[in-house]
């Protein structure tokens, strides 16, 4: 009995393998097939209002996906997509954009960079805006809770943030991010937005 | 420095629009203001997290959301706009946190990241755990030094008997630890607190106070300043 038991488990198991297997080959197939059209072949788009998914943290990424998937986020250009995978991918699909490596940002506006590091490392003490490296880090690396904004592109982060501020955007844990974009002017977003897309890549 | 104490309160008690999304109406509970008031009564949410057992890894990975303002380490900040937090007992953290959830304590700007939306009950337990085992080194900031005679003459009458000789407070009474933390933090507190714009404050202290002048105050908040950090 526990002879055959542990046939089955070891059968389990290696049926398991096969199928998680499987799906690494699905998420780098889905990725080239139904992703790369906007995020670029590696993770890394090229039009800016499309955000880099490269070098992304693999359990952020996965949220967003399952929130895309269920309603919680809203996206008019991700919605043609939505049936193209499932909660079943998101898990394989986080991992292979989180192993891509981010592509460098350009700053556009370099005279706002210094402004924009002042909020994002030290945040605005009058309007009560804590520093954005409380959360996403020193580094703009972000973690499992956060995501990562180095190198993203300000187009796309500053839209972000607005989405946050109006509540267009409303799957922020706790309505952390929108607390705080709320008290964003559309001079801070723009600065921490440069900031963001010319910090350095890791 | 009348004018100095109304800017403050403003600054302190100033409510921010309300945005759109957010559907919460501002709490708002019973203060020392009005009659009746029991200070630190125990009961509700301030209970629950006094009873929960605390973590302090997953107080560090909450406090994420608290060290934007509060700084890494739970510092502060020597402005003053920020208090430290590091080395506090756990009792008081989970007062003042519950307090501003309630509407005890007025903090427009904190409340978004302490209310219910942001924070757990079991996350207060947790983030006090972390906060009162981390160090204050001696860094805080002080006053100009150059009423600290005063200063501890005024301590030692009024204010030694709970906070403490150095300034260690007691847990178990709910009274915080005042060394460590920034001269310009202890100094709006305090004006806050005699003016009555503290309503979660301790009626026995406002008592002990309340004749006290600003100058009093600011020899006071320097002398508490240059207490050895923990």
């Amino acid at each position: 009995m526990n002879h055959k038991r542990s046939q089955i488990l070891t059968a389990l198991l290696l049926a398991g393998g096969f199928w998680a297997t499987a799906h690494a080959g699905d998420a780098k197939e889905i990725a080239a097939s139904v992703c790369a059209a906007c995020h670029g072949e590696d993770g890394n788009s090229v039009a800016p209002t499309f955000p880099k998914l490269a070098g992304q943290n693999a359990v952020y990424l996965q949220k967003q996906l399952k929130d895309f998937l269920s309603g919680k986020r809203k996206n008019e250009a991700m919605e043609p997509f939505l049936g193209s995978f499932s909660d079943g991918d998101t898990s394989a699909l986080g991992v292979h954009f989180a192993r891509e490596k981010t592509a460098p940002g350009t700053v556009e506006d370099a005279t706002l960079v210094e402004a924009g590091r002042k909020l994002f490392q030290d945040g605005n003490t009058d309007s009560g805006i804590p520093a954005c490296a409380g959360c996403h880090q020193v580094d703009g690396m972000g973690n499992d809770r956060y995501p990562r904004l180095a190198g993203q592109h300000q187009t796309y982060t500053l839209a972000q943030m607005q989405n946050f501020k109006s509540g267009a955007r409303n799957n922020d844990k706790g309505k952390i991010m929108r607390s705080v974009a709320e008290r964003l002017t559309e001079a801070e977003m723009k600065a921490v937005s440069e900031y963001l897309a010319g910090m350095e890549v890791k | 420095m009348k004018k100095m104490t109304t800017l403050m309160a403003l600054a302190f008690t100033g409510a921010l629009s309300t945005p759109l999304w957010a559907a919460d109406a501002v709490p708002h509970e019973a203060g020392i203001e009005s009659e009746g008031y029991v200070w630190n009564k125990m009961e509700g949410e301030k209970l629950e997290a006094l009873k929960a057992r605390g973590d302090a890894l997953r107080g560090e990975i909450a406090f994420e959301i608290c060290q934007g303002c509060h700084r890494k380490g739970a510092l502060g900040r020597d402005d003053g706009t920020y208090p430290r937090l590091a080395g506090q007992h756990a009792s008081v953290l989970i007062k003042q946190m519950t307090d501003v959830r309630a509407g005890r304590r007025d903090n427009p700007k904190m409340l978004p990241f302490a209310g219910h939306d942001a924070l757990s009950v079991q996350d207060i337990a947790d983030i006090s755990v972390y906060l009162r085992s981390l160090p204050s080194p001696a860094d805080n900031g002080k006053g100009d030094g150059k009423a600290l005679t005063k200063g501890k003459q005024l301590y030692d009458k009024d204010c030694a008997t709970c906070h403490a000789d150095n300034g260690e407070g007691d847990g178990p009474k709910f009274y915080p630890r005042v060394s460590g933390q920034h001269y310009k933090y202890l100094l709006r507190e305090a004006v806050a607190i005699r003016d009555g714009a503290r309503r979660n404050a301790n009626p026995m202290m406002v008592k002990a106070i309340k004749k006290y002048s600003d100058q009093d105050l600011e020899a006071l908040s320097d002398y508490i300043s240059r207490f050895a950090s923990k």
